[in-house]
């Protein structure tokens, strides 16, 4: 099964210099093993977030045509892949020059010193290598006994929700069990996660972000489809660090590797070529953000100010940061500004560089992940047992249509009707699906009792 | 990686799935038209992404970075789908295409609309330019020298000869010992076929007359590709005097003024004659118009070469009349009336593109 081979023997030496430089600048990391892969599979690990090892899926499939396409047309590249695990695993293509392997293994020391000492990362398995491989036989094995168009079918369910949990959850979890705060007998355990994965029935406060976890519990499921849930769940807490830090995380990295780099890596003849390819990763392109650009600008701004980078990244997440660290100065140097639609021309224009814009703007953005908000208010709802949600509404509206299919799907696994509140210019709204069809109210009345 | 190609094949298993459950939309709608290679063709497929709660339209903004004063449009104002919200957080609107072949739609074609295969008239041996190097013969370039059998060759003579010498084991080969490859011609069955496709640019052929030609066109032609190894396409535009095209002129000409069909009919009869002979195609001519032609006399001239001249010739005649705001649908009458027992003769008329389907079951329901 596994294709990928150890590093090269030219490369060898080189990943034993750059570790040594980068633990002597201060990085801690869990050993890092590379791996040399070609560039098509390289596509394939990153079309499975990375493990090889995932459940069979056509979403995988899908990303991994749409990857291999952009590949073949010469849209996109991977350079190098790394995975939040223990040993932290670095994935190395084959076709990288030896200038963009040195680049690619100082940025891959920059990531897993993130991932062990950054906070939010904290609370996650770093064993999901053998947790994905679990949940892969698991799947398998329920494809077996179910068919595969029953499973997919529940799955495309599941996923649709799998942006309904509470980013901030497993960090809540993990200061509990620190605290001593958890129940006695129970033994605090590192990984706070596992037990929450393990966690049984009921004991669901409402309201709730985790909506994923409370339909895991409450909802009237098989068990197979309780234990697909479970997956699902367990994966997206998994990864949700890497959407509430990606900013940040690749900002590290690229410090780093510049750093490092600069810093006696290179041979003369391969001065140029880094500079051309850190400015390519690193480049503003006109009107977009480009996290890589935005985060090593704001480390070397941090250091500018005689600020603790390492505690910086210790303890932020994307939003802290910006909250932290973005003032008229940042926002004017690295030239921010906020664009919008223009309602008569239809094109997105820029709307203004005020830096106090700009940055509610940022953190907008980037807060809760980049989703919406989405809690669960009632799971009685006005005693009929319908689910009501809220979308917590922050000045972006919801895509409706898109809501709507999601809420079908929710309707579908709880069995009973369910409902959304949410703004629509400027008016409260209830959708309502029962599974089949969507409607929407306006939802004058809802307010009024609830504020009776 | 064997498992992704798994999780590929799926993929493409369920995008087959849904345009299977979807072609009869894709029937009468113009969103595959430009996606035609030669062997495949690409399928939008994003109807199949996975709902999810996320941010709509009046989100779109965000923040960049570069130059630009206040109401500047923004530079590569397309790909902003990607960097809404800031950081590219939010998932962009990828559009994935899947290929698929012609062959494949052909057959999803043929069973949504229980559409007959078609027997190509008589059976014609036509050999083909191709063939491969599989012959040998004794001269030739050196370049095509078959190895093996040369010295096979070489060896056997020196067997034969007495000189052998197992101590000193040396084979030369002589003029006579070479065997040089050669192409082999293999007669193979071809059937080819014609299609014309005649259409009315006159005045009165609008645009949403014009975008319904072309999706039954290629309907059409995806279908008889499938029944066809050869298949050419003739285009033909008319209004007052008829005129071969291209395919991309057939399209996009809007021409305005008379009607006289006769004169595409001899166009396409006159293009049979020379260069499409029946013996050697099958053929079959479309015909569109909204049904107006200049005057009574001109049609009565139409019915009679297509009785005597151009139905003894093909395999089926399509006339296919699209309703449009101006036309009067005089011609399908008239030639409902002239000919009223002609097998290879079909006629249709379509109101609008939800009659595409039915139009196209029309044609090539018979299977001729």
């Amino acid at each position: 099964m596994r294709q990928s081979s150890p590093i090269d023997a030219s490369l060898r030496p080189w990943a034993e210099r750059i570790e040594a430089l980068a633990r002597s600048a201060g990085l801690d990391f869990f050993d890092v093993v590379f791996e040399m892969v070609e560039p098509s599979q390289v596509n394939a690990l990153a079309a499975y977030g990375g493990f090889p090892v995932r459940y069979p899926s056509w979403r995988f499939g899908m990303e991994y045509e749409r990857m291999e396409k952009g590949r073949q047309w010469g849209l996109s590249k991977i350079y190098e892949l790394v995975i939040n695990t223990d040993p932290t695993y670095a994935y190395l293509v084959r076709s990288n020059s030896m200038m963009e392997q040195k680049l690619v293994m100082a940025h891959v020391f920059g990531h897993a010193d993130f991932f062990k000492h950054n906070a939010w990362f904290k609370p996650t398995d770093r064993g999901m290598l053998d947790r994905m491989a679990h949940h892969g036989s698991r799947i398998r094995r329920f494809v077996d006994a179910y068919g595969q168009d029953t499973v997919d079918q529940f799955l495309d369910q599941a996923i649709s929700l799998d942006n309904l949990i509470d980013p901030f959850l497993p960090a809540r979890e993990l200061a509990r069990s620190a605290d001593g705060l958890r129940p006695q007998g129970e033994v605090p355990r590192e990984r706070s996660f596992s037990s929450l994965e393990s966690h049984r029935g009921g004991g669901f406060n409402l309201p709730s972000y985790d909506v994923l976890g409370h339909l895991a519990e409450n909802a009237p499921l098989e068990p197979w489809q309780r234990e697909v849930l479970r997956i699902v769940r367990a994966e997206a807490y998994y990864f949700v660090p890497q959407r509430m830090t990606k900013i940040m995380n690749e900002g590290w990295a690229s410090f780093w590797h510049s750093r490092m780099l600069t810093h006696g890596l290179l041979d003369t003849g391969e001065i140029v070529d880094f500079a051309d390819c850190h400015s390519g990763a690193t480049a503003a392109v006109p009107g977009q953000l480009n996290p890589y650009k935005l985060g090593i600008e704001l480390f070397r701004y941090a250091e500018e100010k005689g600020m603790d980078l390492f505690k910086l990244r210790q303890v932020h997440n994307d939003t802290s940061f910006i909250d932290a660290l973005v003032d008229e100065e940042f926002a004017e140097r690295c030239s921010l500004f906020v664009y919008d639609r223009n309602p008569k021309s239809g094109a997105l224009e820029v709307a203004e560089r005020g830096w106090v814009e700009v940055k509610r703007r940022l953190l907008q953005g980037l807060s809760w992940g980049g989703t919406p908000r989405i809690e669960l208010m009632d799971d009685d709802y006005e005693g009929r047992g319908e689910l009501l949600l809220k979308h917590q509404f922050e000045g972006r509206e919801l895509d409706l249509s898109e809501a709507g299919e999601v809420l079908k799907n929710l309707a579908r696994l709880w069995r009973r009707p369910v409902h959304l509140l949410t703004t629509e210019r400027e008016e409260s709204r209830l959708v309502t699906s029962d599974g089949a069809e969507v409607s929407a109210a306006s939802a004058g009345e809802i307010e009024s009792s609830e504020a009776a | 990686m064997f498992r992704i190609e798994r999780d590929r094949a799926r993929f493409r298993e369920i995008v087959r799935g849904r345009l299977r459950r979807d072609l009869r939309s894709f029937l009468s709608s113009s969103e595959l038209l430009g996606r035609r290679g030669e062997e495949t063709v690409s399928i939008p497929v994003t109807q199949i992404e996975t709902p999810r709660f996320k941010y709509g339209d009046n989100s779109e903004g965000g923040v960049g970075q570069g130059p630009g004063e206040a109401g500047e449009p923004l530079e590569a104002d397309e790909s902003q789908g990607d960097a809404a919200g800031g950081a590219g957080e939010q998932e962009g609107h990828h559009i994935l295409e899947v290929d698929v072949d012609l062959a494949e739609l052909a057959d999803m074609l043929g069973e949504e609309l229980e559409l007959p295969n078609i027997e190509p008239r008589g059976d014609r041996m036509l050999t083909s330019n191709g063939g491969s190097y599989s012959g040998i013969r004794r001269v030739g370039p050196k370049s095509l020298r078959h190895f093996r059998r040369t010295y096979r060759q070489a060896l056997k003579r020196t067997i034969a000869s007495g000189e052998w010498d197992p101590r000193r084991p040396s084979v030369i080969p002589t003029a006579e010992d070479e065997r040089i490859r050669c192409v082999k011609e293999q007669p193979k069955p071809e059937s080819s076929a014609v299609v014309f496709h005649i259409m009315d640019v006159s005045g009165s052929m609008g645009r949403e007359q014009k975008e319904i030609v072309r999706i039954k066109a290629f309907w059409i032609d995806t279908w008889l590709r499938k029944q066809y190894d050869n298949l050419e396409v003739v285009y033909v535009v008319h209004d007052a005097v008829a005129k071969i095209v291209d395919q991309e002129t057939f399209f996009h000409l809007r021409e305005s003024g008379g009607t006289k069909i006769s004169s595409a009919y001899d166009t396409c009869l006159s293009e049979i004659l020379e260069r499409y002979r029946p013996e050697e195609w099958n053929i079959y001519p479309f015909h569109y118009s909204d049904g107006d032609n200049w005057s009574a006399r001109d049609t009565e001239r139409c019915i009679a070469v297509l009785r005597d001249e151009i139905l003894p010739r093909v395999n089926q005649f399509c006339y296919g009349q699209v309703k449009s705001a101006y036309g009067s649908g005089q011609f399908k009458k008239d030639l409902d009336a002239a000919l009223p027992d002609e097998e290879g003769l079909v006629t249709w008329a379509v109101e609008d593109r939800d009659g595409i389907p039915d139009a196209i079951r029309a044609f090539l329901g018979k299977g001729r």
